[in-house]
Order: C-alpha cells, then sequence, then structure tokens
C-alpha cells in the first residue's frame, strides 16, 4: 500500500490514481464530469505556484489550490 | 402549408448554388465521392443533377432577378413545393470541440443569434438547405454534461426534452474521445435520435490514432461520422451525413444502454416501477428519470415530488452513503466513463497514454510561474499597440473622407437653400453621429480580432490561468479576466463575456465593475487629449497609469463586491486547457463578427440615437452660442459645484454629461464647443491647465457606464437595485478619487 498525498503535494510529471475526492457536491460532480473521479489514473503535468494542471483523458484541466488538497491520490509506479 | 416555408423554399436555388455549383457536376471527382458511394441516393442526385442541366442550358439559372422567377419555380415545380420538409437538428458538445466552427461551415450566413426566452445564455440557430429540404439547427450551449446544474445545463437538457428535436447530434473530438463521449452517453439516455460526428479527425491522424467508426456505430448503436471541420469536402459530408440519418435505413438508433453495478440497478428498478405505476412524467425516459433521482437532481426531484413520496429512496441512498462511503451519483458517472473507455478501447487503435505533447512543451515556457507574467505582459502590450497603432491610419483615412464628405453635403445644401436648422441637424448632427460610430468600428474589428486570434490559438486560457494568482489576491478567480480583457474593446462585450464565469459572485462583480475599465471609445480619448498636452513619453506613461488605475479599481471594487455578498458555497477554480492550435482564419472570422456585431448593434442604436439627441439639446434654441442653449445653461448649473471640487469649467462639463449616453461622443463634444474659429488643439492647450487635463481624464475613465451598459447591466442581472448601484457606485467613487488628484496636482503645481 503506497503512501497516500494529496495532489497539491506531488510534483510535476508523477502518474497518479485518484484515492478519495473530499470536495463539495458541485465541485465533486464537476470533477466527476471531467472524468476525475476514485481509480481514474492521471498525470500532473504542472504543479508549482498557482492551480494545478493535471492531464486526464487527454485533456489538461486546471485545478484550484485549494481543491487539488482535497483530492487524495497514491503515486503509481 | 404555412407561408414562411413557402418564402424559404423560394430561395432554395442559392442554397444549391452553395451545396452543389454548377460545375461540380462535371467534375469526375465529385462523381468518385458522391456518386459512386454504394448507399448514396443515386437516384435522388441524377434527378438534381439533371434538373440543374437543364436549368442552366436553357439559362434559368441566371434569371435572379427579383421576384420574377418565382413565378417560374412554381409553374415549373408545383408539386414539389408541398413536400418541404422541416427537420430539427440540435448540435451538441464540449466547449472547445470545434462545435461552433461546425455550425458555422454548415449554416454560413444563414443563422441567428439571440438569447434563450428568459436567460442569458446564447441561442445560435441556423439552417441549411439540402435536397428541398429544410434543416433548422440550433447551437446548443457547451457543456460537459446533462446535469441541471448551471444555467446552459439547464437549457440544453430542456430543449432535448421539451422541443425534442427530430435528430441530436453530439460533436466529439478525436483527441479526447473518452471525454466527449461521456456526453454522448448521457445524450443517449435522454433520445434514442443521436448521431456522433467525431471532429479534428485531421489532428488524431497526424498523431496515430485510427479510429474505426463502423466499430464505433455497433458499440454505440448510433451513427457515427470521421469528419475534420478543416477540409471543405467535409461540409458536404456532414450534411448527407444528417441527411441519410435522418431518412434511410442505413443507419439503426439503437443507442446502448449502459448497466451499472447491481446495486444500482436494483435502485434503478425500483424507483422505475413506483414511476411507471403512477404513470407519472411519462413523457421523459422512466431509466432517465430513476437514474436523476438517484443523483439527487432538484429539478428532476421537486417534479417526482408533486407526485409521490421519494422519501424511502433517499433514506436508502443517504445510509449508503455514510456506511457504505458509496454515492450512487458519482458512481454512475464512474461507471459510464468505464463504460464508455471500453467502447474506445475496442474501437481506437494507437491511443498514446499520458504523452508530452507540444502543447505541453509550449506550456513550460509559456506558463512558467516566472517568465509566464513577462511573456503576458509582453503580448498583451504588443496586443493593444497593435489595435491602436494598425487602426489609425485607418481612422484617419475615414475621418478625411467624412470631412470631405460634411463640406460637400454642406454646400450642397446651401446651395439648395435648406432652411439652416435643417442643415446643422442634418451635418453636425446626423452626420456626424454617424461619422462617430463609424470611426469606431475598425478599432473595434482589429481589437477583437486579434482577441479571437489568441483564443482560438488557445492562450486566452492560459492567461486565465496565469492571472488567477494575481486575482486571487482580490478574492476573484482567473476565468474573470477574460471578461476584463473583452472590456477594453466595448464593456458591453465584457459584460456578456462575464456569462461564462461559474462562480456566481466572480460573475455579479465582473458585471458591476466592467465599466471601470477604459473601452476603446475612452483610450481614443486619453489618447488625444495626452497627445495635445503632453511629451509622448508622458503621454504613454498617463496612459498607462489610468489603465492600471482602471484595473485597480475594478479589482479593489470586487473585493468590496465579495464583502458584502452572501457567502454561497464558492465553486473551485475548475478550468480546462484546451491544446495549442494553428489560429483559423473562420473561426477568427466568425468570433469577430459576433463580438464586433455587438459593438455595432450597440452604435447603431445607442450611440447615434445619443448623438442626434445631444445636437438638439446643444442647438436648442437655434442660433444662439452655446452657453444659451438647454446644454449650456445645464453645465453652468453644474460648473458651480464642479469649478471648485474637479475644476471643471461648464465647458468641460458638457462632453462629460454627454459621456452618460455615449462615450463616443466625447471628443466631437469637445470639437463643437471649443472650435469656433480655430483649431479644437490649440485653443484647448491654451485654455486647460495641467490639473484640469489630468483630472478630467480621470474623471471620465470611469465616471458612469454608457447607457448600452447599463442596460446590459440590467438584462444580465435582472435587478434594478443592481443597475442602480452600478450607476451610482462609479459617480461617486470616481468623483473622490478625482477630487483627491486634482487637489494634489493643484498644490502641487
Amino acid at each position: 500500500m503506497s503512501e497516500i498525498f494529496s495532489l497539491e503535494e506531488l510534483t510535476s510529471n508523477n502518474i497518479v490514481i485518484v484515492k478519495k475526492i473530499v470536495a463539495g457536491y458541485k465541485a465533486h460532480r464537476f470533477l466527476a464530469d471531467l472524468g476525475i473521479h476514485e481509480g481514474e489514473r492521471i498525470r500532473i503535468v504542472k504543479n508549482d505556484v498557482g492551480p494545478v494542471i493535471v492531464e486526464v483523458k487527454g485533456t489538461r484541466v486546471a485545478i484550484g489550490r485549494g481543491l487539488a488538497s482535497k483530492i487524495d491520490v497514491i503515486v503509481k509506479e | 402549408m404555412p407561408r414562411k416555408y413557402r418564402f424559404r423554399n423560394f430561395r432554395r436555388k442559392v442554397f444549391h448554388k452553395k451545396v452543389f455549383p454548377r460545375w461540380v457536376f462535371h467534375k469526375k471527382e465529385f462523381r468518385r465521392k458522391v456518386f459512386q458511394r454504394r448507399d448514396f441516393h443515386m437516384k435522388e442526385f441524377r434527378r438534381k443533377e439533371k434538373y440543374w442541366k437543364y436549368r442552366i442550358k436553357h439559362g434559368k439559372f441566371r434569371s435572379h432577378k427579383s421576384h420574377s422567377n418565382i413565378g417560374i419555380r412554381q409553374r415549373m415545380h408545383p408539386i414539389r413545393l408541398e413536400h418541404t420538409i422541416e427537420h430539427k437538428v440540435a448540435f451538441l458538445g464540449n466547449p472547445n470541440v470545434g462545435k461552433s466552427s461546425l455550425f458555422n461551415i454548415l449554416t454560413h450566413s444563414h443563422q441567428h443569434i439571440g438569447n434563450w426566452p428568459g436567460k442569458t445564455v446564447e441561442r445560435k440557430e441556423g439552417h441549411f438547405i439540402l435536397s428541398d429540404e429544410y434543416f433548422a439547427i440550433v447551437d446548443l450551449p457547451g457543456t460537459y454534461s446533462l446535469a441541471a446544474r448551471s444555467e446552459e445545463e439547464v437549457i440544453t437538457r430542456k430543449y432535448i426534452l421539451d422541443e425534442e428535436p427530430d435528430l441530436v447530434c453530439v460533436i466529439v473530438d478525436a483527441m479526447r474521445l473518452e471525454r466527449t463521449l461521456y456526453l454522448a452517453a448521457q445524450a443517449m439516455e435522454l433520445t434514442e435520435k443521436v448521431a456522433i460526428i467525431v471532429n479534428m479527425m485531421d489532428l488524431a491522424e497526424k498523431e496515430g490514432l485510427k479510429i474505426d467508426a463502423s466499430k464505433l456505430e455497433e458499440k454505440l448503436g448510433v451513427p457515427v461520422l470521421l469528419v475534420s471541420a478543416l477540409e471543405d469536402y467535409s461540409i458536404l459530408r456532414i450534411k448527407k451525413f444528417l441527411y441519410d440519418s435522418l431518412h434511410t435505413e442505413k443507419y439503426v438508433f439503437n443507442p446502448a444502454q449502459i448497466v451499472y453495478s447491481p446495486k444500482i440497478e436494483h435502485m434503478i428498478q425500483d424507483i422505475s416501477n413506483q414511476i411507471e405505476s403512477r404513470g407519472v412524467c411519462s413523457e421523459y425516459p422512466t431509466r432517465w428519470l430513476a437514474c436523476r433521482v438517484l443523483e439527487n437532481e432538484q429539478s428532476v426531484v421537486e417534479q417526482l415530488e408533486l407526485e409521490f413520496d421519494l422519501s424511502d429512496v433517499f433514506r436508502k441512498m443517504e445510509n449508503m452513503v455514510e456506511k457504505e462511503k458509496f454515492d450512487p451519483a458519482i458512481e454512475i458517472s464512474r461507471i459510464k466513463f468505464l463504460a464508455i473507455h471500453k467502447i474506445v478501447a475496442s474501437a481506437v487503435s494507437g491511443i498514446k497514454d499520458f504523452k508530452e505533447t507540444l502543447s505541453d512543451k509550449i506550456d513550460k515556457v509559456a506558463i512558467h510561474k516566472i517568465w509566464g507574467y513577462p511573456i503576458l505582459f509582453i503580448i498583451f502590450a504588443a496586443f493593444f499597440l497593435l489595435t491602436f497603432y494598425a487602426s489609425t491610419p485607418i481612422i484617419n483615412g475615414m475621418n478625411w473622407l467624412f470631412e470631405k464628405f460634411s463640406s460637400w453635403l454642406l454646400n450642397s445644401l446651401v446651395s439648395i437653400n435648406s432652411p439652416p436648422f435643417l442643415t446643422s441637424l442634418i451635418v453636425d448632427g446626423i452626420v456626424a453621429g454617424i461619422a462617430a460610430v463609424l470611426l469606431f468600428i475598425p478599432i473595434i474589428i482589429i481589437f477583437y480580432g486579434l482577441l479571437a486570434i489568441m483564443e482560438d490559438s488557445g492562450y486566452l486560457a492560459r492567461t486565465a490561468y496565469l492571472m488567477d494568482r494575481v486575482m486571487g489576491k482580490f478574492g476573484l478567480q482567473g476565468s474573470a479576466f477574460m471578461s476584463i480583457i473583452m472590456g477594453f474593446g466595448c464593456n458591453v462585450a465584457g459584460i456578456l463575456a462575464a456569462r461564462t464565469i461559474k462562480n456566481e459572485k466572480d460573475k455579479l462583480a465582473m458585471i458591476l465593475t466592467n465599466s471601470f475599465i477604459p473601452c476603446a471609445a475612452r483610450i481614443g480619448v486619453i489618447a488625444f487629449l495626452t497627445g495635445i498636452f503632453f511629451q509622448p513619453w508622458l503621454a504613454a506613461l498617463i496612459m498607462f497609469s489610468l489603465t492600471g488605475l482602471s484595473l485597480i479599481l475594478v479589482l479593489i471594487s470586487s473585493m468590496l463586491f465579495g464583502l458584502f455578498y452572501k457567502k454561497e458555497q464558492a465553486y473551485p477554480l475548475i478550468l480546462e486547457l484546451p491544446d495549442y492550435k494553428h489560429p483559423r482564419v473562420r473561426n477568427v472570422f466568425y468570433l469577430t463578427r459576433q463580438r464586433t456585431g455587438i459593438f455595432i448593434k450597440k452604435a447603431g442604436t445607442f450611440i447615434f440615437i445619443a448623438s442626434i439627441f445631444i445636437w438638439f439639446i446643444s442647438n436648442i434654441p437655434f442660433g444662439v452660442p452655446p452657453e444659451q442653449t438647454i446644454v449650456g445653461y445645464l453645465g453652468r448649473g453644474l460648473s458651480y459645484i464642479t469649478e471648485p471640487l474637479f475644476g471643471f469649467s461648464w465647458k468641460m462639463v458638457v462632453p462629460l454629461i454627454f459621456g452618460i449616453a455615449a462615450k463616443e461622443t466625447i471628443i466631437s463634444a469637445l470639437g463643437i464647443l471649443y472650435s469656433n474659429g480655430g483649431g479644437l488643439i490649440e485653443i484647448l492647450r491654451t485654455s486647460w491647465t495641467i490639473p484640469q487635463t489630468i483630472s478630467f481624464l480621470v474623471f471620465q475613465l470611469s465616471h458612469v457606464p454608457c447607457f448600452a451598459t447599463l442596460a446590459t447591466i440590467r438584462k444580465e442581472t435582472r435587478s434594478w437595485k443592481l443597475t442602480a448601484l452600478g450607476f451610482f457606485y462609479p459617480i461617486i467613487l470616481t468623483s473622490i478619487i478625482t477630487i483627491v488628484i486634482f487637489h494634489t496636482f493643484v498644490a502641487i503645481i
């Protein structure tokens, strides 16, 4: 069992699997519509300052840092 | 048969010219591609060909003159006129899949842009005609899903359910097939009549993706067409595809049903049984209703609760959410995505997972945490400079033409002895009013043209991303930046751009504060006055600091609005960054036309009427010097207040009063008031002091929104209170700032 991070803590170019999303109803549903749900593999494209950019299903999505901190992921080797 | 359809039918020849230009029929290529396709309607097109050959041969093709050939048509084909069929086709798709550009190339100029009734969402309609049949197309707003959470989604869903289009055409992106097919899967639950157009095939082929259309068709159970909107030939293919989907037995409409996990299926069954046994909401698909209940969607739940009690269902759901950490809503969406993933995996080969694309490489520099900002600054500086420098020669040329025209008009009016009152009304009122409007059009076209290039290339979404950090400090999200930038062209367009902002608070703040942003007209005033009074470098500096001031006002005011806005669950920033691509001339053209259209509409109504009104109040009673006219009295009255506070003499107050109606009239008002017998520039230079000029510049920058902007605020907020706030807040704030600045400068100089 690998360690659980929040999306915000990981650096660029990590491929991660979403474990848990603890967000508000609206935000959670919006993420689901974009294809970000539990068990989904995503790639962190950019994460230094400002919103985190992740790649999911071939699209790049910028997620505000507040929301990114509520998305728990594990790193996939 | 209704009269309007008859009329449309008469214009048919024009479309045929577009769909099949006559030379096309002689081309081998055309025959190969179109006629020899196995399943093509050979007969229909042969008939058409014969018909056109006949017309061309007998010269009837050219008889376009007015209504003369309506008679001919009626005599030639009296029966066929009765068979005009109208199809309703709805275009559905995610944002950035090229939906609008497909819509544009299909309908050309036959489109109508308006609002959905009672909503502030744009409604685009158009049509094309193929084989005597009228295809009305509605471009539904771009959405990510059909859940009723935002206004766009509500409209989209309502349209599909209530207006029952003959075909819902879902546009998906070949590069992001899984994500975009999700919407198609949702549409397939709602209605059977779904057709899928896979767009951007050219890019996909370049990337090495191979999509098997027949496999997709088989798995999804609906017709699928692969196109690339860039190829000219694809217009014809899409039209034929739509035609075939509506007519032939070639396609079967048997949308794939997504089977959820047993737990959810059980619950769906449970709710469906209840709904069916009571026979409520029978106009909607039962399974779909049950899924929406599970997703706890308010609009559906409310409607069903009128009929029966749903509390036991919700109790069960709450139990699940609490005990098993299992939210049916999320689960439904997850399984839908999984199902699509399987379908896509079987039909598409060559998918490269998580590959670093060219866009990523560009982004490494373009949105770098340090370099991103200088690049943003340079791009926007270049953008503004280019707009104003490129438009200056055109404006000067037009100005010269107008001067020539008005002096010619004046001379000819005088020579035919027209009364001086009428002469003045025509020359100084109407012609000058039209000129004031037309002179701004080049600048607006160039501004929105360049902006459209940035938007189509994908950079504008990045600016929103970059600005999120800056705007975040003021409680705004990056997506509000677009509205600010658009406001530099015309505030009305800026306010309309605020529609795309998801956060209610940000949207309201942007609508109310957009009038602080100097629009093209006010930048024109600043450029004109600073050019008269200051050295070029100082003029540029003042221009820059005034723009900075307005941006600060926007941000600070938004922050203030945020304090008073009732706390609601804020919508966190979720922003899709489209890939960079070549801006396409067609897309840029349509985007520019749409936004320039907003300005021209405003100009044609508000500014034109305002300038005639201004002529009246500044010329009545007729023939007296300016200070004894209506506006002269008004200005002189007000100058008792403004003189000590802002240093405005009455001649400076009058243009600002006119500015309330339309900012475009400020310069022309200065011209009328100051240029009696001499150049305006010299007179202004001698009669205004530096503190007065600066105070005038600051005041005109943000004193009140113009009428068109106010009307837009009212339309978008649907509240008179907020409109009043949007009017009085700038006046009060600007007055305070101007007083401070004026007295500081008086003290310094």
